[in-house]
């Protein structure tokens, strides 16, 4: 078991440190600036649009736009509260409590 | 210390969900065989939850080790993006540092440290970290004796936290219109992969593809 634990931290280990150690020293070029300025632009919505709309299953993966689909309207609540610049605890709490419930009422 | 203190503030949001997830993991770990001081080493040693949820059902169905431990690789890779996108903030920081930063890089933290600032603080994204580590630590370490506090945290919209941190701080982000481009096409790029690939190949794809297209494409001096 441990010998497992240990090859996961190293692969894991593998994918935070080598960018980390070797961009932190050089002056970096304008493009690559603007690139590492876009990656999370790129990266928040690939991690949390799929959470929202893909719905995976043991019968393959599908994109769900049904009205009763609660993160749905969860998303909607978030994004309005944080466009109005509404603190984040409020926002995620807000957004929580709309897709308990709305689970709740299902 | 103000900073320090400002990224573990900005990190409160998450910390019930992280907390609740933790002890989920906890449990399902000694369910599936786990030893506690496996569980918790694991928890410690990778620190990278996602991966970890699916290492769980693959050492409890005998997978090989070497499967579990490319499918964790593939799992993280996405955190070459954020490293390198964390990697100019620390610049002022000695290297046994840098290492020991780089072992607590994770999606919340990354996503918080970025909202505040581009290039990000280094102390806001080190606050967040412990907040985030804390959380979940604690969280294993209450779940592997008790067992998930929650049956289904979905039910109580708590797996909802999570997209719900990453889209109100992507808000926070879109300033020019070329943002919201760059934002909708990473968004489209990576359902269609989630469609037709498993795990956070969406993620790695669509992030690395979308923003070094769009780097290629926008003026540097402009942008």
């Amino acid at each position: 078991m441990w010998v497992v634990i240990a090859g996961m931290a190293l692969a894991t280990y593998l994918t935070r440190a080598p960018l980390l150690l070797a961009l932190a020293r050089r002056p970096l070029p304008p493009r690559l600036r603007l690139w590492l300025r876009l990656i999370p632009l790129a990266v928040l919505p690939a991690l949390a649009v799929p959470m929202v709309l893909v719905e995976r299953g043991s019968a393959g993966a599908h994109v769900v736009l049904a009205v009763g689909h609660a993160p749905l309207w969860g998303a909607l609540v978030v994004l309005a509260l944080a466009a109005r610049r509404v603190n984040l605890l409020v926002t995620v709490a807000a957004g929580v409590a709309v897709v308990a419930l709305l689970r709740g009422l299902a | 210390m103000r900073r320090l203190r400002e990224g573990i503030v900005a990190s409160l949001a998450l910390v019930p969900s992280v907390f609740v997830y933790g002890t989920v993991f906890g449990g399902l770990a000694v369910q599936a065989g786990l030893r506690p001081l496996e569980v918790l080493g694991m928890s410690v040693l990778v620190f990278a939850g996602a991966s970890q949820f699916v290492a769980v059902p693959m050492l409890a169905g005998g997978a090989p080790a070497l499967a579990i431990v490319v499918t964790t690789y593939v799992i993280n890779m996405r955190h070459y993006l954020m490293a390198a996108t964390l990697a100019p903030s620390f610049r002022a920081f000695p290297r046994p540092w840098l290492a020991l930063v780089a072992h607590v890089i994770n999606d919340e933290s990354f996503a918080v440290a970025v909202a505040r600032a581009n290039p990000p603080d280094p102390w806001v994204f080190i606050g967040s970290a412990a907040a985030v580590s804390g959380a979940f630590l604690a969280g294993v370490t209450v779940g592997t004796p008790l067992g998930g506090l929650v049956a289904d945290p979905a039910r109580w919209g708590l797996d909802f936290a999570f997209p719900a941190v990453f889209l109100a701080l992507l808000a926070l982000q879109l300033r020019r219109a070329s943002d919201w481009v760059v934002a909708l096409a990473a968004a489209v790029v990576a359902v269609a992969v989630a469609l037709v690939l498993p795990g956070t190949w969406h993620v790695v794809i669509a992030g690395f593809v979308v923003s070094t297209a769009a780097a290629f494409v926008m003026d540097p001096e402009r942008a």
